[in-house]
């Protein structure tokens, strides 16, 4: 598997602040690579550098195994922090200027205008776009040209609900469709189900990189309910491989050694022991929770 | 030459569908004839005629023309100075500086432009000199001179120059202070102070660097053009003496602010 980024001890310095220390990973092509952090741990920083808006204060990265350059920069389709983009022109002028720097063909507007609902409101100048609509039209301008690589940088930011999930919906088909997509976010919930790879900063140190599996510990636990409360936490220590039982609101939450448990063998295990479940679900841990453990931090 | 024709048709994008550039250039354009034409007035018919001539001589026949026309343009140099500010300075608060750097322009790419872009508006605003200078010339009903030649055309170059003096200045503001209203405030604020430390240095310390300033420079190399001989007899040879001095220095501090405005864009973050 190719590398498309490799990022070689990069760091950062705002005076005595060191934004980044030592940073080092490398992105493989045809992942979802996810660059986690809270606010101010260094992701967009990060992400200015390897894009020329931000000088680094030391180490050094190449894109597609090549040092650094404007043409290479032609065929990632970034969006890094706000949609920046000329208040007095409108939608399709804007990305008119987009395709002339990217030197891709003006034909392909209409298609991602369309691709992220804008195309009714092209001709409307940006200065009347609501924050989601300027988001989505730096999306559109992101896809011109139906580049290998992209990199958003939060690319949820001032999306409603359906909007997350519509752009959600459009990074799992750029990956499925062999699409390598870099993501800064501090929403986990939004990149635990896109993300096949992660790297993860605090206060400008990677403190983890690596596949999904490997980097987080995997916890499950199953959840229960019955009438009979009682009766249950008297008999579940003897289930085979429990390892800690704790009672959350009105159900029991079981953890096990080994890392998936076997919901059936626990609703069999109930119920021969004369306990008629109501609530049964397999819980997996977050990777918000998973985070704040590596971290120690509450992500916002 | 495509990759260069297509970084021109960038620049032109941004600017063919932006109103205040368009209003701008048009002010430019007309308060150049029109500011000459209040002169011409005053001085055609405010002084006194002796032997049916204005006491001011003619600045408005030819050959005097060339560089009178370039002598009052150079007052309204404020004008696009705004307009280029504005220019710049919204690049900054769209943020589309960086944009353009994401989406594959190197950062030379984008100060070259943009210097490209100063000249050809320096060229546009000369032409519409030219075309006031004829304008005045065949409105006096003088001939134009068999023997008008370099003497004369010379003062065209040198607004020419003096317009890129004035705007690199105003890039150079754009560049170093990023906001519109407090680059616009210093660059006028700048004109006043070197305008005083001037008259205060040339007046009454008799200080003859002051001559050589940014904008004091570039102005020196069109002399005020009005009754010349009555207002500064003897001074032509001096002035004749020294302008390839004042030029060199003009194009001398072009070059400067060209290189501070490119090293600045190249090293800083964006």
């Amino acid at each position: 598997m190719s590398v498309i980024l490799s990022l070689k001890n990069i760091s950062k310095s705002y005076g005595r602040i060191k934004a980044l220390n030592n940073v080092s990973f490398d992105v493989q092509a045809g992942s979802v690579f996810g660059i986690l952090g809270p606010n101010g741990s260094g992701k967009s920083t990060l992400l200015g550098i390897v894009m020329d808006v931000l000088h680094a204060s030391g180490g050094h990265y190449t894109w597609f195994g090549s040092p650094p350059s404007e043409k290479q920069r032609r065929e990632i389709g970034t969006l890094l922090e706000t949609p920046n983009f000329y208040h007095y022109l409108s939608g399709v002028r804007n990305l008119e200027i987009t395709a002339a720097i990217k030197a891709k063909p003006v034909s392909d507007i209409a298609r991602v205008l369309k691709l992220v609902r804008l195309y009714e409101r092209k001709d409307s100048k940006f200065q009347t776009y609501s924050l989601g609509m300027k988001q989505r039209l730096a999306i559109a301008a992101c896809l011109l040209g139906d580049p290998d690589v992209l990199v958003f940088d939060e690319p949820t930011n001032g999306l409603d609900p359906s909007g997350i999930a519509e752009i959600r919906q459009l990074i799992i088909e750029l990956s499925a469709a062999g699409k390598t997509i870099i993501l800064a976010s501090h929403l986990l919930a939004e990149v635990e189900k896109v993300c096949t790879h992660i790297a993860i900063l605090q206060r400008g140190v990677l403190i983890k990189s690596g596949d999904v599996l490997s980097s987080l510990s995997q916890e499950y636990w199953i959840e229960l309910g019955t009438t009979d409360m009682d009766k249950l936490r008297g008999i579940i220590n003897f289930l085979p491989g429990v390892k800690k039982v704790t009672l959350s609101g009105h159900l029991l939450q079981i953890y096990f050694d080994s890392s998936t448990p076997d919901a059936a063998l626990v609703n069999r295990f109930c119920f021969d022991q004369g306990i008629t479940l109501n609530y049964l679900q397999v819980r997996k841990k977050s990777l918000e929770s998973a985070f704040i453990e590596l971290t120690g931090n509450v992500s916002n | 030459m495509h990759e260069f024709m297509n970084t021109l048709r960038v620049e032109w994008l941004k600017l063919k569908y932006y109103r205040t550039f368009w209003i701008l250039l048009a002010v430019t354009a007309v308060c150049i004839p029109a500011f000459n034409y209040v002169i011409y007035d005053i001085t055609d018919n405010s002084f006194p005629k002796i032997n049916g001539k204005s006491l001011l001589g003619n600045p408005f026949s030819f050959p005097n023309v060339w560089s009178t026309v370039p002598f009052n343009a150079g007052i309204l140099l404020f004008i696009p100075a705004i307009l280029i500010i504005t220019l710049f300075t919204n690049e900054y608060s769209y943020r589309t500086h960086r944009q353009n750097i994401i989406d594959g322009w190197s950062r030379s790419r984008f100060i070259y432009i943009k210097v490209l872009e100063i000249f050809i508006l320096t060229l546009f605003v000369t032409a519409i000199v030219v075309l006031t200078c004829l304008y005045f010339g065949f409105l006096t009903k003088t001939a134009v001179q068999p023997k008008a030649g370099w003497e004369q055309y010379r003062f065209i170059l040198y607004f020419f120059v003096e317009m890129l003096d004035y705007s690199l200045i105003a890039v150079l503001f754009a560049t170093l202070i990023r906001r519109a209203g407090l680059a616009m405030g210093i660059f006028f604020l700048y004109m006043i102070i070197e305008q005083f430390v001037v008259s205060l240095g040339r007046n009454k310390y008799k200080k003859e660097w002051v001559d050589y300033l940014p904008e004091e420079v570039s102005d020196r190399l069109i002399p005020q053009p009005f009754a010349r001989k009555i207002l500064a007899p003897g001074n032509n040879g001096l002035w004749e003496k020294h302008v390839p001095l004042y030029l060199s220095i003009a194009v001398l501090y072009i070059i400067i602010y060209i290189l501070i405005i490119s090293w600045r864009f190249r090293k800083s973050d964006l």
